[in-house]
């Protein structure tokens, strides 16, 4: 792979092009699914091939071949090179320096899932699908999935890094269903549970079918739960829904490339403007919000980005101020700060773009406990269900599985059908306590989607319930 | 190699009950922003989903490599899966072959683009409009291909072109696109035009108090809608797990009498399709028909553990990416008695005039409750005319409500783009009036239009 790099490389340069980069890789993935007791779905798949990108002048180019030899290597460097010819740009592009290097790196890990025997993943499914079973239950299902992406990244700059990145998860839904109510619950997490780098010690540290009973007796519990009612009131949010609000309303809002416009057209820009940095009020002096793509287990972990600018932790939000965005090395270079490192493809199929690596909502002290102990009245909220957010990253709303009252700092009725709003920095303005250390958990999400043509990516958050007072809860149609 | 033949190839690798389902896509997407290109992707690929069948286990695996070894490969993968499998009792089996209709989608100009013709587009976008402009045009051609030890042996070769844009600076935005399967078909500097001249209707928003408005919907925005509310509700494994809005309501009166509401995947002017991913005809399918529920989409599998007599309608999703079982991918609403857009805007009264969506959220499957904010385009409707614009706005709606008390709708149809081209281009498109409705529900205020 490292000799097909070269030669893609090689001929883009002798075309004509002023910066190449070349990727190949092979990609498999394995899922196993079951519902009601019966295999939903079980699927094996690869995919391999070679991307190049390359820079013509001004202009970029990229194009990519499923044929992992020389002919398909010289054929995306070619047809990258005409393509940034036939677009053309007027503008100049920069890119930020980056330090000529070999390396390799592969995640750390015990089991390889790929060598758990398909029949093992069938019966851990079905093992927990099995415990979810209850009253009112119209829906049982259990996933376990693995991915293993093996990827050799060469630059004209000089860089060439072999990495290897396997991840695992899984998670289980049950959902219930009575008198016209439906109700969803999940663990760890909705949207296909939660996975990390790792091998299959990953999943077996779930736990999925010792959670079940319970996610199951949830479930049959919302049916007859109140809706959330309306109001504005203090809000305490578990470590998963935590995640998702500091991916939707911080991690997409501080990548560099929708600050400058560059995904307008689809997810949307940004309210922060390049000068904000280091001055913005992003929320309270409990905010604090780190970029780690170092991070043992994270999704977003690797030694090198998708265009060889190597990992390094940076904090993003200190003390309630923007200090970070998240950056390519073109963008990068035009704001004249920092060095990129956010750059990743999903594939060898699609050009790289700024994407979140592992942000954490950074841990203060005590415990969810501690948190409510300090609400006299208010809502808890657990597990995300829904969520939406504009444009700009201002206005959100988000819904989770299930709720409880708040009442003098012990958890009271369980409330179904919750959703918050609110303004992103309004919001973040009023945190008003983070659970420590030991709350602090790793959520991986694999579905966070940007680019035209659409790209997904799979990011980690660490994060622990977090508490915000005079919080619009209860929106409903 | 051809769609077709990997597709043989692969079950001939097989050499046993076995399916294989090929797609090959040649296409290119010159993105911009700014009125410059700064992601242009050209790909290439063709990949084969073997889905092996071992006395009712099933085992499926998926590679793009096609060569004589990448094929035995991905058949000893598929093979081991379903050997690990338990029994199926619900598998309904491979489909038996079944003539598929002729329909259109083929246009050989379109296939014939090259990245010199969807640069020039995509300039031809660019330089139209008078403020700076986001989007991108793209087109392709793709094949998907269907051959089973059962005897199923088809393969449809189809195009596709999509031109959009964002037309934005400081102060206003705007948005307009077009979709067809001949390119020809499509004016990039139409689009930008439409885009800029909204634009340019939306600076110095205001804002509206949270609410129920009367609300006329463009295509663009009812489009999005109505897809998000198929998700769980049109399709039959949401009405297996209950969390469809029709599940125990078909029979019944849904939504006002000017909604009639099919899957329409044969119609030549949306992006016909002739087969599904088990290769079984596509037909039209009744979902609404005047305001009562009439049934939802099926594939084989769902339709066999309904155990109530339904038959597949020829919407299998492809094997692997059936999480939500079935869609209705080429939902089509018919059009009414307006002339206009301004027409509806006149029988609302007061209310909201709205062009597109952003970043929708299924809040409650079972009520069909979505939620999202409105984007570059929108205004308020006074005394019966489109007045000054608005902010972005949060709603948060119950589908339904929305299309129970309906005002009017266009009589023009238009065909609106739901790809966002994540993995195979498998593109897929609603056509739809633009709508005017008595009830939608204002949750919340966004920031202004502009970049």
């Amino acid at each position: 792979m490292r000799d097909l790099c070269a030669t893609a490389v090689d001929a883009a340069v002798t075309a004509g092009a002023t910066y190449v980069d070349a990727r190949a890789v092979i990609v498999r993935h394995q899922s196993v699914t079951t519902k009601n007791g019966r295999v939903d779905g079980l699927t094996d798949s690869e995919s391999e091939g070679i991307g190049v990108r390359v820079l013509v002048g001004g202009a970029w180019g990229f194009a990519c071949d499923r044929r992992l030899d020389a002919e398909g290597a010289r054929a995306a460097a070619v047809r990258a090179y005409e393509f940034a010819r036939a677009t053309g740009t007027v503008s100049r592009r920069a890119l930020a320096p980056v330090e000529a290097q070999t390396a390799t790196y592969r995640t750390p890990l015990e089991r390889d899932p790929f060598e758990v025997s398909i029949a093992d993943k069938v019966a851990h499914c079905l093992l927990a699908d099995d415990a979810l079973k209850g009253a009112d239950v119209v829906l049982r299902q259990a996933m376990v999935r693995a991915r293993r992406e093996h990827k050799v990244f060469l630059s004209s700059d000089g860089v060439e890094v072999e990495q290897e990145l396997i991840e695992c998860g899984g998670g289980i839904d049950c959902a219930a269903a009575r008198d016209g109510v439906f109700q969803l619950r999940s663990f760890p997490s909705a949207h296909v549970g939660s996975s990390e780098q790792g091998g299959w010690e990953v999943v077996e540290r779930l736990g999925l079918a010792r959670e079940a009973p319970r996610v199951a007796e949830q479930a049959a519990a919302l049916l007859r739960a109140p809706v959330c009612p309306e109001r504005v009131t203090t809000l305490v949010v578990d470590g998963d829904q935590a995640a998702l609000q500091v991916h939707e309303s911080v991690g997409h809002p501080t990548e560099l490339d929708r600050i400058y416009g560059t995904e307008a057209s689809y997810a949307g820009t940004s309210f922060l403007k390049p000068g904000d940095l280091g001055s913005l009020r992003y929320g309270s002096e409990q905010m604090n919000v780190t970029a780690d793509p170092t991070t043992a287990g994270g999704l977003g972990t690797f030694a090198f980005d998708d265009e060889g600018v190597p990992a390094r932790r940076q904090p993003v939000v200190e003390r309630g101020v923007l200090t970070g965005f998240l950056t390519s090395r073109e963008t990068a270079a035009r704001i004249g700060t920092g060095a990129g490192g956010s750059m990743r493809a999903e594939s060898w199929n699609r050009m790289p773009l700024v994407r979140m690596t592992n942000l954490h909502l950074e841990p203060d002290e005590g415990s969810l406990d501690d948190l409510l102990a300090d609400v006299d009245d208010g809502v808890y909220m657990e597990t995300n269900k829904s969520w939406s957010i504009d444009d700009k990253r201002l206005n959100f709303q988000f819904g989770t599985q299930i709720a409880w009252e708040i009442k003098k700092g012990k958890l009271g009725r369980m409330l179904r059908d919750a959703t918050y709003t609110g303004i992103t920095p309004e919001f973040w303005g009023r945190l008003d306590a983070v659970a420590g250390r030991d709350a602090w958990r790793l959520y991986g999400l694999t579905n966070c989607g940007k680019g035209q043509p659409g790209q997904g990516a799979h990011v980690s958050h660490g994060a622990v319930p977090a508490r915000f007072r005079d919080v619009h809860v209860g929106v409903s149609a | 190699m051809t769609a077709a033949e990997a597709a043989r190839a692969a079950l001939a690798a097989a050499d046993c009950e076995a399916e294989a389902v090929a797609h090959a896509e040649r296409s290119g997407l010159v993105r911009f922003a700014g009125s410059e290109v700064h992601q242009p992707t050209l790909i290439d690929n063709l990949e084969v989903t073997l889905r092996v069948v071992d006395d009712r286990r099933v085992g499926v695996a998926t590679t793009n490599r096609v060569d004589a070894d990448g094929l035995a490969a991905v058949a000893a993968r598929a093979r081991a899966a379903a050997a690990n499998a338990p029994v199926d009792p619900d598998f309904p089996g491979l489909a038996e072959p079944a003539p598929v209709p002729e329909v259109e989608g083929l246009d050989e100009r379109t296939a014939g683009l090259g990245p010199d013709d969807q640069a020039r587009l995509a300039s031809e976008a660019i330089a139209a409009a008078d403020l700076p402009v986001y989007g991108f045009f793209t087109s392709a051609v793709s094949e998907l291909a269907v051959a089973s030890s059962t005897g199923v042996d088809v393969s449809q070769r189809a195009t596709d072109a999509v031109a959009l844009v964002v037309a934005a600076d400081e102060t206003g935005s705007g948005y307009a696109e077009a979709t067809a399967w001949q390119a020809d078909e499509i004016d990039p500097g139409a689009v930008a035009r439409e885009a800029a001249e909204k634009a340019n209707r939306t600076r110095n928003a205001e804002a509206v108090e949270p609410g129920s408005y009367a609300a006329v919907l463009e295509p663009y925005a009812l489009a999005e809608l109505l897809q998000y509310f198929a998700f769980d509700s049109l399709g039959g494994l949401g009405l297996l797990e209950e969390r469809s809005y029709l599940s125990g309501r078909i029979g019944t009166t849904v939504f006002d009498e000017q909604i009639t509401l099919s899957d329409d995947p044969l119609n030549p002017n949306g992006l016909p399709r002739a087969f599904d991913f088990e290769g079984v005809p596509k037909r039209r399918v009744e979902l609404v028909s005047s305001g009562v529920a009439r049934g939802v989409v099926w594939d084989r599998a769902t339709a066999n553990r309904s155990r109530n007599g339904v038959q597949t309608t020829g919407h299998a999703p492809p094997a692997g990416e059936g999480e939500l079982g079935p869609m209705a991918t080429a939902l089509s609403l018919t059009g009414g008695d307006a002339e206009s857009t301004d027409e509806l805007a006149e029988r609302i009264g007061d209310g909201l005039y709205i062009t597109r969506l952003h970043y929708l959220g299924v809040v409650d499957p079972r009520e069909g409750v979505v939620t999202g904010t409105t984007r570059d385009g929108t205004f308020l409707v006074r005394d019966g005319k489109i007045a000054g614009p608005l902010v972005n706005l949060r709603f948060t709606v119950s589908v339904p409500e929305v299309l129970r008390d309906v005002h009017g709708l266009t009589r023009d149809v238009s065909l609106v783009n739901a790809s966002q081209f994540y993995g195979p281009r498998y593109v897929y498109g609603a056509r739809v009036p633009a709508l005017a409705t008595s009830r939608f529900h204002i949750t919340g205020i966004g920031g202004a239009p502009g970049i």
